[in-house]
């Protein structure tokens, strides 16, 4: 976002080139006979369209795969940027050592290191061997990288294309679900790394990392435990929300202090660290993944404003119900769906909609109006509504159940470009936001999977329900407020 | 650093926690107010004592000895003029938990005027390192836990949202017919406590826990009538 890095920055993103875009990657634990993950891993970064070196690690095997194997990391004919290791854990301190200090990153995939009591020694051997070796070490106990620019990935499917959301997962297995479903969404990322055990780089490294990334626009973190939350709250105190955070933390039910000397001591579950942290420094702590993609998603496809942070909300669709209780979840986000003063409210009267349209916020319309002059009211009513009642943010919604049968399949598609048209006429005053509702109905839902596609590709961040539309709107809204109130904060 | 001496003496003395004159010095260090007192050592010293001072006074007995002074009888509160403080010597002297204990002296200090109860903690915590936290005293503390914690060092802004997010805040603009009180007091408070250089900033590898409750804040000012610091082990 910001066009000038400083030199510290910059230099940190150099730093983690070697990961991010590797020109020779190393794959230890691949076997002769092609079953094992690693060999997946080869077949994987090949269809993701990896042109670098692929160096095969074995002992005895000539080849693997069709590449020609080394005995070692210290044995490759160019030194290795990034290693994909999934050997036994006990092998891989020895492995590491070899290196001698030809390779950049490892990341150790094999588990049975510090997330088990037994493993707790191995893993202190396998950071040292790591130092030993002169390498930085990812992991152990996780699943990979996924890195478009780099054509790496450790996924089955993900976008090819390079994004703006960065991730750092401590776990593997969310971050297969983050690009899983991130993917059907509509999110592309600027890379996907798997830290499991953090023997080493760990949340802070990459947060810093996506934070002076040009290509990520906003960060995204599932962190279950903190090895040095102090750092994590400088680093991003010191971003001062310069890019959207948004964190998804685990165990952060787990009780307070049990034996606590004094009534702060009482009141201080491991929660209020978390909370505090998000105020203090404006990132956004969500709850469970499905807000933690909505959030995303958001951020992904909008610009925060700062400079007049979200307060008044429009909504506009068909579904009366649907429109009262959204606006009642709005205002429990603390966004305001209000009526409009009596300027919008006569103007839209003024176009003489049919009855059962209702024209205070939220506007509420039957498909007939919306679908009447293939679209073209609701064009007008756009209009009204963007000049007039000057909205921060207008919420589209669509419950595509009532449009079946009723209507030509292009409404949908030029309802939305209407919305688009309109806003470019209102440059930077409000954020637009469409809520696609459904009902499972296959053929439907299919209708809508190539809708949401091609309105995600407008820009338009889609969500299948108002509740994810509101909390998704109301994480932009802090995160406007809070760089808004530090912008006067020196 | 201030307050480092404190801590020495109470760590050589094996307390787990500061004592009253060594709260008291410590939270002067930082520039936080704390009630006018001096030690008298018997009846002959409270008229000279009372003549420095401002009434309504309170009396508490000080020795080794007597861990919770009121159980024993050693604290009396709004004495108004030195026969007062002399006749409430008298009277505590008599009672047997203090005639039979080490005696180092009486407690004479002023009392706060009346104002909001706050309460202004910290704490280290084990990821963040330290933190403060502000709340009402009294139940809305001890019973509804309505608290703002902050990492430190905070800024005034975070202190400012600290206060905004207490979901008693309206009771600070003067709630049911009280007056307001000192909401720049409270965020001095809380800055000298938790700011850059703060209270626990200095002392964050030596504080465990921290209590001042009360703060009493008024339409002017801010006084720490009792506190309690836990060292870290």
């Amino acid at each position: 976002m910001t066009s000038h890095q400083p030199p510290a920055t910059s230099h940190i993103v150099e730093a983690f080139k070697p990961l991010f875009e590797p020109k020779t990657v190393a794959v230890v634990g691949a076997s002769a006979k092609g079953a094992a993950f690693p060999n997946v891993f080869i077949r994987r970064i090949r269809e993701f369209g990896y042109k670098g070196e692929i160096y095969p690690i074995h002992p005895t095997a000539e080849s693997i795969d069709g590449l020609k194997a080394y005995r070692g990391l210290g044995e490759t004919p160019n030194p290795v940027d990034y290693a994909f290791i999934a050997i036994p854990a006990a092998q891989v301190p020895p492995l590491l050592k070899d290196a001698r200090g030809r390779v950049r990153y490892a990341q150790v995939i094999s588990s049975g290191f510090g997330e088990v009591d037994e493993g707790k020694e191995l893993q202190d051997q396998l950071a040292g061997a790591a130092r030993e070796g002169g390498m930085r070490l990812i992991g152990p106990n996780c699943l990979g990288i996924y890195t478009p620019r780099g054509n790496i990935t450790f996924a089955e499917i993900g976008p090819k294309e390079v994004g703006s959301v960065g991730i750092v997962s401590q776990s593997g297995g969310l971050g297969t679900d983050i690009i899983r479903r991130g993917l059907a969404r509509g999110l592309k990322f600027s890379g996907l790394v798997t830290v499991g055990n953090c023997a080493d780089v760990g949340p802070n490294d990459l947060i810093e990392f996506y934070l002076a990334d040009p290509q990520t626009r906003v960060i995204g973190t599932y962190i279950e435990s903190t090895k040095d939350g102090r750092r994590l709250f400088e680093i991003l105190r010191k971003a001062r929300g310069a890019k959207p955070v948004v964190v998804l933390k685990g165990g952060r039910t787990s009780q307070g202090r049990a034996a606590a000397a004094s009534h702060t001591g009482s009141l201080a579950g491991d929660d209020r660290a978390w909370v505090a942290l998000s105020r203090q420094t404006g990132c956004v702590l969500v709850e469970t993944l499905e807000e933690f993609l909505d959030v995303l998603m958001i951020f992904q496809a909008l610009t925060p404003r700062a400079s007049h942070p979200m307060k008044r909300i429009v909504l506009f669709g068909n579904g009366g119900g649907a429109s009262v209780l959204a606006t009642d979840y709005f205002a429990r986000l603390g966004l305001h769906v209000e009526p409009f003063e009596k300027e919008a409210v006569d103007a839209l009267a003024a176009l003489k909609l049919p009855p059962g349209t209702s024209i205070t916020n939220p506007v509420d319309t039957p498909v007939g109006t919306l679908q009447q002059e293939d679209g073209r009211v609701a064009e007008k009513i756009v209009e009204i509504i963007q000049g007039i009642g000057k909205p921060d943010a207008l919420v589209v919604h669509l419950n595509l159940s009532a449009f079946v049968g009723r209507t030509k399949p292009e409404v949908l598609d030029n309802l939305v470009k209407a919305a688009l048209r309109v806003q470019e006429r209102y440059p930077g005053q409000s954020h637009f936001v469409l809520v696609l509702r459904s009902d499972g109905e296959p053929a439907l839902e299919e209708r809508k999977r190539e809708f949401r596609a091609n309105a995600v590709a407008l820009g338009v961040p889609v969500y299948d329900e108002m509740s994810n539309a509101g909390s998704a709107l109301a994480a932009l809204a802090a995160h406007e407020r809070f760089v808004h109130s530090r912008s006067r904060d020196s | 650093m201030s307050g480092s001496k404190e801590i020495a003496e109470a760590r050589k003395n094996g307390r787990a926690a500061l004592d009253e004159m060594a709260w008291k010095s410590v939270l002067a260090n930082f520039g936080i107010s704390t009630p006018k007192s001096l030690l008298i050592q018997d009846v002959m010293q409270s008229a000279d004592a009372c003549a420095k001072l401002r009434a309504p006074l309170a009396l508490k007995v000080v020795s080794p000895d007597i861990l919770h002074k009121s159980d024993a009888g050693g604290v009396k509160v709004g004495l108004k003029s030195a026969a007062e403080v002399e006749e409430a010597v008298r009277a505590m002297m008599k009672l047997p938990a203090i005639a039979n204990a080490r005696i180092d002296g009486f407690l004479l200090e002023e009392m706060a005027p009346a104002g909001q109860e706050i309460v202004i903690g910290g704490l280290l915590d084990a990821q963040f390192g330290p933190m403060v936290m502000v709340g009402l005293g009294g139940i809305f503390v001890e019973v509804m836990a309505d608290v703002a914690f902050r990492i430190c060092p905070i800024t005034r802004l975070d202190a400012e949202e600290m206060l905004d997010e207490l979901k008693g805040a309206a009771l600070l603009k003067g709630a049911r017919g009280r007056k307001p009180v000192s909401r720049a007091a409270i965020v001095d408070a809380l800055m000298k406590v938790g700011g850059e250089g703060g209270l626990l900033m200095t002392h964050a590898n030596d504080i465990a826990e921290a209590d001042i409750n009360p703060l009493i804040v008024s339409e002017t000012g801010a006084v720490a009538v009792d506190a309690r610091f836990v060292l870290t082990k």
